[in-house]
């Protein structure tokens, strides 16, 4: 560890502390790294080329991608408005409507897709959209897109509350005094300056959306060329002893996921820290 | 050109209660009191950041209590300047004119005026305290505004900026005739730029005037205490005077006169500066409201000295340094304290 030129003078007992410190960061780090490897070297070349050019495995990452980012986007859709209105305004059940936001990142992802699956099969309401409005969902790609939605959305919606909180209000109304509306100041002024962590919470969705498993599994299945995604096919693989095929798509999971995170650390680094 | 009618806003327990103000157009105005008292709200009011709950206010004679804040036509200036962190140096100033979607050549007409224009590209992080007053002053001038607010403006400089800025503030307020208001708790600030002044404490506007009549005349205990006046004195009055223009009065053992007519208690002040403070001990000759008091402490403060008196009363002086030296304190720590009649001003009780 070298430390920065602001950093203070230290004693010993300080770089003890610090060594300290720096011992967890090293064995949980160790430790990740030890079960990558161990899946690396479980890996052999077969099951790489398999997964490469299974249509049934390429479809399924197509799924997962095309899925996890319109999820993702949808996501965000939801969540600048409605992080600016929990951040800005405050009304009657404010603090219920933020606790629900957080409700999807407590409990059980499982939990999504059942109660999903009893709201569009088991109430009217559910099956009149699946039946006479005509969008169906259970067991239905569009389904795919929904489950992630629930499970992830609020990722996003947290991360943009945070960051529209960082924001000094002065910022807006001094925008106000100088000709802006609110949607001005909005625009010009408090989503620039949020841009990062909007980013970041974007990003954590869309990580989550990704990797999403059991509650699509109860919700839209996993029908080969259908609404199978990679997190399913690796369950089907394994579950058929296909091992090391299971195994290397996994692999192509971490590595994406390696990029998201790496992502969030380059974009919004800063604003994901208070999350 | 400003006019509050009986301004009223509360947030928590505080409360700003039935202010009413007038300020002339071209005027100078600074608004002071200590942190807490107001000042800001009342400025954020006349902004229209704030949401009078009753109450009426006028700029330029037309009626903006219920207007938003960008059509009131005032340039604001917020505590810590508040200047966007995403925009470089020259888009803050642009701001207000790419709102309104207006040419943007009057940005470098007045960054030459405050003398700012080779910041241009440079982010606003890493800027002095006095560049970022003068960019946050450009960004709100540069719409023309008649009326300008400035919140603290200055509060965040050191001594030397702090003065420099406030000659500038006053320069460019007379070169392009703004209606300012000046919000502050710093009374050398107030001095330094002033026409007029008031004193707002605990949401309640104390007293309107010229700061000469804020020193002398204040209308409060609270007022003279904020003025800097250390000598205030409760006193019993005993009687009238021969002619009955003055009035006898005790405080503690000492016998003196205070001018007017008063009754019962009373309370009055005279400021540092006018205290006479005389070599010698004895007191024959000496006339009214004259005592013998004994040095206690004094305090060189720059351009003056602080003398503590002790005596029948305690009380403070302010001398100038050749005065100190003439009375020779440091053989005979003994002194004659003369109040005179025409710097006693009593105040209401």
């Amino acid at each position: 560890m070298k430390a920065s030129a602001n950093t203070p003078v230290r004693g010993w007992r300080d770089r003890v502390f610090s060594a300290a410190t720096f011992f967890f960061v090293s064995v949980f780090i160790l430790f990740v790294l030890v079960l990558i490897a161990t899946d690396v070297l479980y890996v052999d070349r077969k099951a790489v080329a398999t997964v490469l050019s299974s249509k049934f495995i390429l479809h399924a990452l197509w799924m997962s991608v095309w899925t996890s980012l319109l999820t993702t986007s949808i996501a965000i859709l939801f969540a600048v408005p409605m992080g600016y209105a929990l951040s800005r305004f405050r009304f009657p059940g404010h603090m219920l409507a933020d606790a629900i936001v957080d409700l999807p990142i407590v409990f059980p992802p499982l939990v999504a897709g059942l109660t999903l699956l009893v709201f569009f099969s088991q109430t009217t309401l559910g099956r009149w959209i699946q039946e006479d409005l005509g969008l169906e969902f259970v067991f239905q790609p569009k389904g795919i897109v929904l489950c992630q939605f629930v499970a992830a959305a609020s990722f996003a919606i947290r991360s943009a509350k945070t960051a529209f909180d960082d924001v000094d209000r002065r910022y807006e109304n001094v925008a106000l005094t100088l000709g802006c509306t609110q949607w001005g100041s909005f625009r010009r002024v408090s989503l620039p300056l949020a841009r990062n962590g909007i980013i970041a919470g974007g990003i954590l969705t869309w990580a989550r959306a990704f990797g999403l498993f059991g509650p699509l599994m109860i919700f839209v299945g996993s029908f080969r060329g259908r609404t199978e995604v990679l997190s399913t096919t690796i369950f089907l693989e394994q579950s058929v002893g296909n091992l090391e095929v299971a195994l290397a798509i996994a692999l192509l999971l971490i590595f994406i996921a390696l990029i998201a995170v790496t992502g969030i650390r380059l974009v919004g680094g800063s604003a994901l820290v208070r999350l | 050109m400003i006019r509050a009618e009986q301004i009223a806003f509360h947030v928590g327990t505080f409360q700003l209660q039935g202010l009413s103000l007038d300020i002339a157009g071209g005027e100078y105005f600074v608004l002071l009191g200590p942190p807490g008292s107001g000042k800001t709200i009342f400025l954020e009011c006349l902004c229209g950041l704030k949401k009078v709950e009753s109450g009426h206010l006028y700029i330029g004679g037309r009626e903006v209590t219920g207007l938003e804040p960008r059509t009131r036509g005032i340039g604001y200036v917020p505590q810590d300047y508040a200047l966007f962190p995403h925009l470089c140096v020259e888009r803050n100033i642009a701001f207000g004119l790419r709102v309104h979607g207006y040419a943007e050549t009057k940005v470098t007409e007045i960054a030459d005026l405050l003398g700012i224009r080779h910041l241009f590209g440079r982010r606003t992080d890493g800027l002095s305290g006095g560049e970022k007053q003068r960019i946050a002053l450009a960004r709100a001038l540069v719409l023309e505004p008649k009326v300008l607010l400035l919140d603290e403006p200055v509060c965040a400089l050191d001594e030397v900026t702090r003065q420099e800025v406030c000659a500038q503030l006053l320069g460019l307020q007379r070169q392009l005739g703004l209606t300012t208001i000046h919000v502050s708790h710093n009374l050398e600030e107030a001095f330094s730029v002033a026409d007029r002044a008031a004193i707002l404490h605990r949401g309640i506007l104390q007293q309107v005037g010229s700061l000469d009549n804020l020193l002398r005349k204040p209308k409060s205990e609270f007022v003279a205490r904020f003025m800097r006046c250390e000598n205030i004195f409760e006193a019993r009055v005993t009687g009238q005077d021969a002619r009955g223009s003055n009035t006898r009065v005790e405080v503690a053992t000492l016998e003196l006169q205070i001018p007017g007519r008063h009754t019962g208690k009373s309370l009055f002040m005279i400021r540092p500066e006018d205290v006479q403070v005389h070599s010698g001990s004895t007191l024959d000759g000496q006339g009214e409201n004259t005592f013998s008091a004994t040095l206690v402490r004094s305090r060189d403060c720059g351009g003056y000295v602080r003398a503590e008196l002790a005596g029948p009363v305690n009380l403070v002086a302010h001398m100038t340094h050749g005065a100190f030296a003439g009375l020779k304190t440091k053989h005979q720590p003994s002194v004659i304290v003369q109040l005179g009649l025409e710097h006693i001003h009593v105040l209401p009780v």
